[in-house]
């Protein structure tokens, strides 16, 4: 094993390998029933995990959590690893991502304690629903998806819950240094709402 | 005179329409299954509204999310604005919360969040007890306040919270929490397991501000009859079931504390 690194972060974004049925049923709700969703081209979800601590090697990391049945099920899901805004990222380009976690309830103890065993380090697990939509050529994709973002009311919103939830929608893929509700220096210039 | 008709609403994923419909049939309303996929017109026809329990849209997104955009919602939401009454129970209260019908005014309002529970998370059932509040919720009005009623709850996501700090003391402030969990001695139960889920105010159910509709989190459509009731029930509920088995009525049929919240909603519609 190698040395753990400084404090670092890390992003893991878990994928079913077959096509979504809660993706599939958000996106023809949304589509069906609220104005902002008239133009959505695509709906993906992906359970986003933020790694927080003196984290290892990427390789490293991506066996931990390939081992670990904390994160996902390699039998059903994908999942990859990103280290740096830089990295490539299951968002693609002009869409936006709506990022919701449980307010006071994204901590994931139990993959803490698995990790601290068999890795040997104390890190923060944060795990998170994204929602990547993409949206017809041309459209404000950040203003629409922030619109769709946030449930309001029947005609207008849908994935959190604001009562019980944070949000926060990006164009392109969400920062490392971004967490909803997290008190973090934000990284600059990508946060559409 | 014939029977007030009362619709159960069935969206794909609700299981539990079939003793929804009993429970009505037991208050002597006349119950019958809508399913999602009849014209939402025809919802006008009736003069109340059950929201069974279940997994509407199998929670996907969010408990009841899905189910709260359906056209079949706006109707209700005319119907209920006319005051028509609607119960939503479990994954009814869900939906309900979600369409901003509880507690009113059609803004979503309050979440029924993931429960909070120490030392463990997701889907979580138990008998509870819920105590009757002052209120003019119509299903219990005509319960007395301070009366305990134990009833099972079955849910991962039923935490009655609001982002708005001290809305939920407002609202039950106004009457508009007519039940809340009760530690067996009647006080309000702020931790679990009595308050199974961590609901703000304890709250079981909450009710719009003219008390017509109401989302309950508890199943009171599973204790219609005193053979229902846990055996390690106490206070005035175990003694009549106790009483029962003891002179060998093993099935118990008599009344149980769900009965009361469905004869409310036929005395409701008596009068009005």
């Amino acid at each position: 094993m190698s040395a753990p690194a400084a404090k670092a972060v890390a992003h893991a974004w878990v994928a079913l390998k077959a096509e979504d049925p809660e993706a599939a049923s958000a996106g023809a709700v949304a589509r069906a029933n609220l104005a902002a969703a008239k133009g959505l081209r695509s709906l993906r979800r992906y359970r986003v995990f933020e790694l927080r601590g003196a984290l290892p090697d990427p390789a490293e990391i991506e066996d931990l959590l390939h081992r670990s049945t904390r994160f996902y099920n390699p039998s059903k899901e994908t999942c990859r690893v990103r280290l740096d805004d830089a990295a490539p990222s299951p968002v693609g380009p002009g869409e936006a991502v709506a990022l919701v976690v449980e307010r006071g309830g994204d901590r994931r103890p139990a993959a803490e304690r698995w990790w601290r065993h068999e890795a040997g380090g104390r890190i923060e697990v944060r795990e998170g629903t994204a929602w990547v939509m993409g949206f017809e050529p041309g459209a404000d994709a950040g203003a629409l998806a922030a619109e769709l973002a946030t449930a309001r009311d029947r005609a207008h919103g849908l994935f959190c819950n604001p009562h019980a939830q944070e949000v926060d929608v990006v164009t392109g893929p969400p920062p490392l240094d971004h967490w909803p509700g997290a008190r973090r220096k934000r990284a600059p210039g990508r946060r559409a709402s | 005179m014939s029977a007030a008709r009362v619709a159960v609403v069935q969206f794909p994923g609700v299981n539990c329409e079939a003793e929804s419909v009993r429970a009505l049939e037991r208050a002597g309303l006349a119950a019958e299954v809508f399913r999602w996929t009849r014209p939402a017109r025809e919802l006008e026809a009736f003069d109340a509204y059950v929201l069974p329990g279940g997994f509407s849209y199998q929670d996907r997104v969010r408990a009841g999310v899905l189910a709260a955009k359906d056209p079949l919602v706006e109707v209700l939401a005319a119907r209920a604005a006319a005051g028509r009454p609607v119960l939503g129970i479990c994954n009814g209260a869900q939906v309900l919360v979600e369409a901003g019908l509880v507690p009113g005014g059609g803004e979503v309002r309050l979440a029924l969040a993931r429960n909070r529970m120490p030392a463990r998370d997701g889907y979580y059932t138990r008998w509870v007890t819920c105590r009757v509040e002052r209120s003019p919720c119509a299903f219990t009005r005509h319960l007395e306040p301070g009366a305990l009623l134990p009833m099972p709850v079955a849910h991962g996501e039923g935490r009655f919270v609001s982002g708005r700090r001290g809305a939920m003391a407002k609202l039950a402030a106004a009457g508009q929490v007519p039940l809340r969990y009760a530690r067996p001695d009647g006080d309000p139960a702020e931790s679990f397991p009595d308050n199974p889920n961590g609901a703000e105010e304890a709250a079981a159910g909450v009710c719009d501000a003219r008390g017509t509709v109401l989302a309950l989190m508890p199943h009171p459509e599973r204790v219609l009859d005193l053979g229902a009731i846990a055996r390690t029930t106490g206070g005035e509920w175990g003694r009549r079931q106790r009483e029962a088995l003891a002179r060998g009525d093993a099935t118990a049929l008599a009344d149980a504390p769900g009965v009361g919240l469905f004869a409310g909603l036929a005395a409701h519609l008596e009068d009005a």
